[in-house]
């Protein structure tokens, strides 16, 4: 009944998906070429890495959600170019940058784990902290002119295919589909989500693992900012913006649930997919950016209304 | 709210303290803050948030949360707006502001309570589609220049108390009868406190759960009502960041995220002490992007202060998922 019931969700989305394409090869028949499609995948990398995270986060459970990621892109992507802008190499810079956003996620998970408050509340503040601070220090204006030599990872492709795709969201996506089938990690993850005070009975170290998801939030919000800060050859202040809201809706339109314990990376990347190719449709027929937000909103609520009706429906 | 709760009400206490001694500290940095015109602007730019405040407060005691509540003001703001614009009488342009507030909170509330979706997943996304319908009404640019139709409702004074002071104060008298002396304010906390329990022993959870949110709606279009009256004009960013400090002030004066709890004058101070540090911080110079930045800390150091006085529930109940 599960597996049916996650088909049915999975098939959903993947139908949405197709109706989407389907509106923009009417209205839009320069959207099937190679060049957009190697632009869907350049604009999907921020998104997909964070959506992996927050992925990881939400199954947790315990009432998990990481709102502070959008501002931990931003200042981690303001941290590199900082940096690179000092003269650190740009490696360095990077695994830098990379470990700053380790402990801004990890602050989340101390704050979370260590004082027992509900993630929701504790992200929010951190999401104005994150943003604020990076609005603040650099007066709302982007530290630009990175050397051309910067941006190998993020404006090059092999095969039409962009680089910090392969490089990164490629292995780290099967790295952590990995874990989460096929090592005990993934399953723990699961039954933390599942039934915490169980998986607390049985003796998991429940607090170490939880910690350890908004530090790998925040690390793959922090290669966000990376990729960004590479392909754009500048850090905004604002490049985080509006991604706690697009990749929590992708991990729940990716039949996550919200309660946690159960749904994968797989519906996760599917969905990221989806928006990614709204996005870009939507800029080839020039409507504003803002409905893509507005869009977002509607399938956030419509994917959960869905998932109630679904489940209810299941247990009838 | 037997007598040992209400005497709990001791945070408002605490608050005034602290807005006493961050005046200090401030005054002594700058010779301009504890000036006549310095703490009126403190207040007025209260006004709005103090009525979001107080509508955020009662959700919070259901164990609900709005983070959509900065979109509906723009929203409502666009229409009252508009009513001005197009020359409406005064009545009908007071009236918009709080119809359209309620209409929306009614929309989380149905969200909620027959969708049952999570609030703050059904608060974000309406987040997301309210600023779209933002921008979408105003078409990119502002609603500015217009004329002075509410000042006669809302910029005069009674005896020397701007009337704007007097609603606000009506607004809180209403929102303690309410929690104080009617069967509503048992069946808030009730909902808050434990839903299961409370809907075995025959509290309307539903009803309840609507009304939080088509109050705080009510309040949100009034807010919207005087913020049109103040400015003369309505931007795409209006409203922006008031759910978090609305969020802020109510769990400064005492509210927690995991209901059960409501403090109205624990909320005033909140409200007030949120703004005072924040027109501290730009007068001693520095810019008003970090307004975010010190609210967030705020929160936090609150949060973290709360928990560390040993203020959660047995067991680790405060880590319960979401209802």
């Amino acid at each position: 009944m599960r597996i049916a019931l996650k088909q049915i969700r999975f098939s959903g989305l993947l139908l949405l998906w197709l109706i989407a394409l389907a509106i923009f090869a009417v209205w839009a028949p320069a959207f099937f070429s190679l060049a957009n499609f190697t632009s869907i995948l350049q604009f999907s990398t921020l998104l997909a890495l964070v959506t992996l995270g927050q992925t990881f986060v939400i199954l947790t459970g315990g009432g998990g959600i990481d709102l502070s990621v959008g501002g931990i892109v931003s200042l981690s992507g303001l941290f590199i170019a900082f940096l690179i802008k000092q003269g650190t190499p740009a490696l360095a810079a990077g695994i830098a940058g990379v470990l700053f956003g380790g402990i801004l996620g990890s602050i989340n998970g101390l704050i979370i784990t260590r004082l027992r408050l509900l993630p929701l509340i504790v992200t929010l503040g951190t999401y104005y902290a994150y943003n604020g601070l990076a609005l603040a220090l650099t007066g709302g204006a982007p530290i630009s002119g990175l050397p051309t030599s910067f941006g190998i990872v993020g404006q090059n492709a092999v095969l039409s295919i962009p680089l910090h795709t392969l490089l990164l969201v490629l292995p780290i996506f099967l790295v952590m589909m990995f874990i989460l089938a096929q090592t005990p990690l993934g399953r723990w993850i699961y039954a933390i989500g599942g039934n915490e005070k169980a998986a607390r009975l049985v003796g998991l170290p429940v607090n170490t693992i939880r910690l350890g998801v908004y530090g790998l939030s925040g690390i793959l919000a922090a290669l966000a900012g990376l990729v960004a800060d590479s392909w754009l050859l500048s850090a905004r202040p604002n490049i985080g913006d509006n991604l706690e809201l697009l990749s929590l809706t992708a991990t729940l339109l990716g039949g996550t649930s919200i309660f946690g314990g159960s749904g994968g990376l797989a519906g996760s990347l599917i969905a990221v997919l989806f928006f990614t190719s709204l996005q870009v449709g939507l800029q080839m027929l020039n409507v504003n950016n803002i409905w893509q937000l507005g869009l977002v909103g509607l399938f956030l609520i419509g994917s959960v209304l869905l998932d109630r009706i679904i489940r209810t429906a299941g247990t009838k | 709210m037997n007598r040992k709760q209400w005497l709990l009400g001791r945070r408002e206490v605490t608050l005034a303290l602290a807005c006493v001694a961050a005046s200090v500290l401030f005054q002594f940095l700058s010779p301009y803050f504890l000036t006549g015109p310095n703490l009126i602007t403190i207040l007025r730019n209260s006004v709005e948030l103090l009525l979001v405040s107080l509508g955020i407060s009662f959700i919070l005691a259901t164990a609900g949360i709005d983070i959509a509540v900065g979109g509906a003001l723009g929203i409502c703001a666009i229409f009252v707006g508009w009513s001005v614009q197009g020359g409406w009488p005064l009545a009908a342009v007071l009236l918009i502001g709080p119809l359209i507030g309620t209409a929306l909170g009614l929309v989380s509330a149905a969200l909620i309570v027959w969708g049952k979706i999570p609030p703050i997943i059904a608060t974000l996304g309406l987040f997301g589609v309210y600023r779209a319908a933002i921008f979408l009404l105003l078409g990119g640019s502002w609603i500015s220049g217009l004329p002075d139709t509410l000042g006669p409702a809302v910029n005069t004074s009674i005896g020397g108390v701007p009337v704007v002071g007097v609603y606000v104060l009506l607004c809180y008298l209403v929102g303690w009868l309410i929690i104080r002396w009617l069967p509503l304010g048992p069946a808030i906390l009730a909902t808050g406190g434990n839903e299961r329990a409370a809907r075995l022993s025959g509290v309307p959870i539903g009803k309840t759960k609507f009304f939080v949110y088509g109050f705080t709606g009510l309040l949100v279009g009034f807010a919207a009502v005087l913020y049109v009256a103040r400015y003369r004009n309505v931007e795409t960013s209006t409203g922006g960041l008031v759910a978090l400090d609305a969020i802020v002030a109510s769990v400064l004066g005492g509210a927690s995220v995991l209901g059960g709890k409501a403090n109205l004058l624990g909320t005033m101070f909140g409200v007030l002490l949120v703004r005072l540090l924040q027109n501290g911080f730009v007068l001693m110079g520095a810019p008003s992007l970090w307004e975010q930045v010190i609210t967030g800390f705020l929160l936090l150091v609150v949060l973290i202060l709360d928990a560390l006085a040993g203020n959660r529930r047995v067991n680790g109940s405060r880590l319960v998922t979401m209802p």
